[in-house]
């Protein structure tokens, strides 16, 4: 015997992928009545089987045709395929039965089928097959490895295998960038872009957060309109950018060290769907931000009044918290900085007391602005007297002075 | 934890393999991804799969024969069809031009003209001498409004005495023939090659030479579906004219007859896609504005009469015609010219003014103007949005077709582009709109169902299931078939009670979408429940049996839909459906696809574009 003879087995062993299938239309061309061609070519379009009656003229088919290329497949996409194995011979093969898993770069997966496929007998021209789905989770080089035993013709158990290699790509990019705002709210902007090679739609891009914050979508407004518009709809490349502001929760807020701490932020939860509604589905990893340095002591001002007016004296609370870890013994000074439009009102160089980690103290503050336009709030300074140093607070908060 | 996909590694990682190195063995090509194809086959295989096709097609072929005849009379070009008839009982002009509409009996009024010889007369109508003409239809039918360049050549043209008016080569469109050699029958030559010069048989080549040769004999040929002889055809009698090979950037003498030629040429080649050649020889007539293609630029030989020598239809075709050559925005340019035209006529119309806005109309001719300009207006959206689906830019065809059906004048034309939208949506993957479309399309439904109950009597008919209930009948006056009390009292409600076979596909087709595949086959079994012949509908059936995993009864459905009704059953699409089933269930396809390839020669002439593809032979 020939050693190079493929041994031929009894069955064939047959895989396709199963992308959605396409909705197709005919082959458009239409003429006048009085034109040459009369009614002819019409009359081909309309006696079409795929094209629809009284819109024969728009490519929008009902007609279903099945995937005839692999395409592209995409982190968090359902990978589909049909295994199908036949009897090529004309006689029964016993004991056939298929095995497949999925090898990624770092995994090997056993794929379920649906149907209990334990080795049954194949009869003359009949199939063994199934449908198998695997929700993709890693990105890179997949191999498909497809295994099928039968009982040869000597009564001895006799397989093969075979692998299909496909790579599964990056669907989106999302870039995210965090607003540490005065009032202890994050804000975070979030840009999905489609990285894919068709247009996308957005079904549903939602921010779960984590424990420490609670979430506010502000991209709706009056709760149900998107500001997108009807459709998120992406054509490559393009992107969109969606909003969240982040409250901490109360536990934490009151807590100056946990809110330093809190820097998970949530997860963007993103569902797409392209081509004839193929879904995916991605969950960012843990977004995470960069928490603001509230230094030793950390200076709010608070209650400050939305309008102004020159030369007539406000109030305003100035909250002190000890973000150290020791306690603290302040002095609070009050100067009128020469260039300042501001002049303070009341005592200055006021002992407040000793604060303990974490704790803070509310001062009420008055100045009268002495010019218009927007004034810093400057000259607040905190003297420790453990340490005798200086805290200089100048760039806290601005205000508009009408 | 979850099984959702953590992407941990997803921020930051730009690299995107390149496509290329994308597909090892499961290939860009189905014969790639269903491994081998044998051609060798065993006996035994043989016979198996030979009977898989029964062979008593005959008695259903022959009635198909006599419905082309039918075709063929109401096919007949006579020139004052459209004005004798009344603009009421002409059907919505938003679904073709002016004829195919949804009500083909139109025609059938002048069905007797039929006689071959008042046909070819009818034909010789477009040399224009000797033919009672109707003058207002020609002036609507070839309106058009040339350029300012083309108007100063025209002026000219028309200003100059008798004999002394030469144009200069740059306003001249001189078109010439690039095929060369003749095309031969695609189905012939692939049969020849798979099963033998005698089981082929010589029908083409047969038909091609016993049809005359003129414009009788080519629409003959394309009535038998003989394409690519017509396409010869056209290039024997352009040949004739003066513009054959060789003939272009020359000087040429063009007459309302050429242009139909080329017309008929060019729709040909479309038709089976022979893009490459046909662009060659499309380029020289440009955007076809140049004066030579206005009827003013011959004022000797067409005295008085006004607009361009340019069927609508070749000037929309060759609009579209970069579109299929990988420049869909140029196409888009161009579709936008005309519709830029045909909106600048329309309002020039509904001024009272004829369209080039010259003189003025009647008002029975202002209503027919504008009837057939809003039809041609409407036809250019949906080139337009055809275009853009071909982009996959779904926002802007669905913004049109929106507007498409918030324009349409009836119920039904509404509900049409309202299922239409649907689709669209549904294409893009937005699975929302597509529900609201659909929901549009029912109460659209409801409409016609609301309107059709004024109209009639206690017994109420929804005229969309007209057809389906034909056996139940109505418990009070027992004779109109169709009508039924229960209907009448569900009609109480306003609620037509059952969807028609669109809206059951265009349900299915949502649950596709889904992916709840289980309920898609519910809703096209009652698709198919209703029209058991609908090929459309069991092709999806056969689809969507494959992704629940029953692969044999999908391969069983579409063959029942071909050997039930083998004209409209072997279609493309169709075709290539079945073929990937049969290289999915086994690696010994080749006799079921012969015998594929048999059913074409017995039924099919010489329409497909590619026939090996379709059958995925190699």
């Amino acid at each position: 015997m020939d050693p190079k003879e493929v041994v031929e087995h009894l069955v064939a062993l047959k895989v396709m992928r199963l992308t959605k299938p396409a909705l197709v239309s005919p082959k458009i061309v239409t003429c006048d009545s009085k034109d040459l061609p009369g009614n002819i070519l019409n009359n081909y379009l309309k006696d079409d089987a795929t094209s629809v009656t009284q819109m024969e003229t728009l490519a929008a088919g009902q007609f279903l045709l099945l995937p005839q290329s692999f395409g592209n497949i995409y982190l968090g996409e359902t990978f589909s395929c049909y295994v199908c194995v036949h009897n090529e011979t004309n006689q029964p093969v016993q004991s056939v039965s298929i095995k497949a898993d999925l090898q990624t770069n770092s995994q090997r997966i056993l794929l379920t089928t649906q149907q209990n496929l334990a080795p049954t007998m194949l009869d003359v021209d009949e199939t063994l097959s199934d449908v198998i789905h695997h929700e993709v989770k890693d990105l890179g080089t997949h191999i498909l490895v497809c295994e099928v035993t039968y009982m040869s013709n000597y009564n001895t158990l006799a397989s093969f295998r075979k692998f299909f290699k496909f790579e599964v790509m990056k669907p989106l990019d999302v870039k995210t960038k965090f607003y540490n705002a005065e009032s202890d709210d994050v804000y975070l902007e979030a840009q999905v872009q489609n990285i894919t090679s068709g247009p996308i739609i957005l079904e549903q891009v939602s921010l779960e957060s984590s424990q420490q914050f609670n979430v506010k979508s502000l991209n709706e407004i009056d709760e149900s309109i998107s500001v997108f518009g009807d459709v998120t709809l992406l054509q490559p490349q393009e992107s969109c950018q969606y909003l969240y502001c982040l409250s901490p929760r109360e536990n934490i807020s009151k807590e100056i060290k946990l809110l330093a701490a809190a820097k998970n932020i949530g997860k963007l939860d993103i569902v797409w769907r392209s081509n004839l509604g193929e879904k995916g589905r991605l969950q960012t990893s843990q977004l995470q931000r960069m928490t603001p340095d509230y230094g030793e002591i950390r200076v709010t001002f608070e209650r400050l009044p939305n309008k102004l007016f020159v030369e007539e004296p406000f109030d305003f609370q100035c909250k002190i918290v000890n973000a150290s870890e020791r306690t603290l013994d302040l002095i609070l000074k009050l100067r009128s900085l020469q260039d300042s439009s501001l002049l303070w009102c009341g005592t200055s160089n006021k002992k407040l007391g000793p604060l303990e980690p974490g704790k803070s103290f509310c001062v009420n503050l008055t100045a009268l602005p002495i010019n218009t336009g927007l004034c810093n709030i400057s000259g607040v300074s905190l003297l420790d007297l453990f340490l005798k140093r200086t805290y200089d607070y100048d760039d806290v908060a601005s205000i508009y002075v009408h | 934890m979850d099984n959702k996909p953590s992407l941990s590694q997803y921020f930051g990682d730009k690299e995107v393999p390149p496509a290329s190195q994308f597909f090892d063995e499961i290939g860009t090509s189905p014969s790639d991804m269903i491994q081998s194809i044998y051609l060798g086959e065993t006996e035994g295989i043989q016979t198996t799969t030979a009977n898989l096709f029964p062979q008593n097609m005959s008695s259903s072929f022959t009635p198909h024969k006599m419905t082309d005849e039918l075709t063929f009379n109401n096919v007949v070009p006579t020139v004052s069809t459209s004005a004798s008839v009344p603009a009421t009982s002409l059907p919505d002009p938003s679904t073709f031009f002016d004829t195919i509409g949804p009500e083909p009996q139109i025609m059938s009024s002048k069905s007797g003209i039929t006689h071959p010889t008042i046909l070819t007369e009818a034909m010789d109508g477009l040399s224009i001498k000797n033919q009672p003409v109707d003058k207002e239809a020609d002036r609507r039918r070839d309106a058009w409004i040339p350029n300012d360049e083309a108007k100063k050549t025209l002026m000219k043209a028309q200003s100059s005495p008798k004999g002394s008016f030469f144009p200069e080569r740059e306003v001249l469109t001189m078109p010439g023939l690039i095929l060369e050699e003749e095309l031969a029958d695609a189905l012939q030559e692939v049969a020849v090659k798979y099963l033998g010069v005698s089981s082929a048989g010589s029908r083409g080549v047969v038909r091609a030479e016993h049809v005359s040769r003129d414009e009788a004999g080519l629409r003959e040929l394309l009535r038998t579906g003989y394409l690519r002889a017509a396409i010869n055809l056209t290039a024997v009698l352009l040949t004739a004219a003066g513009q054959g090979v060789g003939r272009m950037h020359r000087p040429t003498k063009h007459t309302p007859r050429s242009l139909q030629l080329w017309l008929t040429r060019f729709a040909v080649m479309s038709r089976i896609k022979l893009y490459d050649t046909l662009v060659k020889e499309a380029e020289p007539f440009g955007d076809l504005n140049k004066p030579d293609m206005f009827y003013e630029f011959y004022p000797e030989t067409y005295e008085n009469r006004s607009g361009s020598l340019v069927p609508f239809s070749l000037r929309l075709l060759v609009a579209e015609l970069p579109q299929h050559v990988g420049k869909p925005e140029e196409a888009l340019d161009r579709l936008y010219a005309i519709f830029g035209a045909v909106q600048t006529m329309l309002a020039n119309l509904r001024e009272g003014k004829t369209e080039d806005g010259t003189s003025t109309v009647t008002e029975q001719d202002k209503v027919e103007s504008i009837r057939l300009w809003a039809g041609r207006e409407t036809r250019v959206l949906h080139s337009i949005v055809n275009c853009s689906l071909a982009m996959k830019d779904y926002r802007q065809a669905a913004r049109i077709v929106w507007e498409l059906q918030e324009a349409c004048g009836s119920a039904a034309a509404r509900r049409a582009a309202s299922s239409a939208l649907c689709r669209v949506w549904l294409r893009a993957g937005h699975l929302r709109a597509a529900r609201a479309c659909l929901q549009l399309a029912q109460e659209a439904r409801h409409h016609i169902w609301r309107r059709r109950r004024a109209t009639t009597c206690e017994c109420v008919v929804c005229i969309v299931c007209i057809v389906q209930e034909p056996a139940r009948r109505c418990a009070a006056c027992g004779s109109a078939p169709g009508t039924c009390l229960q209907l009448a009292q569900e009609a109480r409600h306003h609620i037509c009670p059952t969807p028609d076979v669109r809206e059951y596909v265009d349900l299915g087709l949502i649950d596709i979408a889904l992916g709840k595949y289980q309920d898609a086959y519910n809703n096209f079994a009652r698709a198919a429940d209703q029209e058991p012949t609908n090929i459309m509908v069991a092709n999806n059936l056969s689809v969507c049996l494959l992704y629940m995993g029953r692969l044999k009864e999908a391969i069983t459905v579409l063959q029942k839909a071909i050997n039930s009704d083998p004209e409209r059953g072997l279609n493309e699409s169709l075709l290539i459906n079945l073929c990937t089933l049969y290289e999915l269930e086994s690696s010994k396809t080749n006799e079921k696809k012969l015998n594929l390839l048999r059913m074409l020669c017995k039924y099919k002439s010489d329409t497909i574009p590619n026939v090996l593809e379709c059958l995925k032979l190699s």
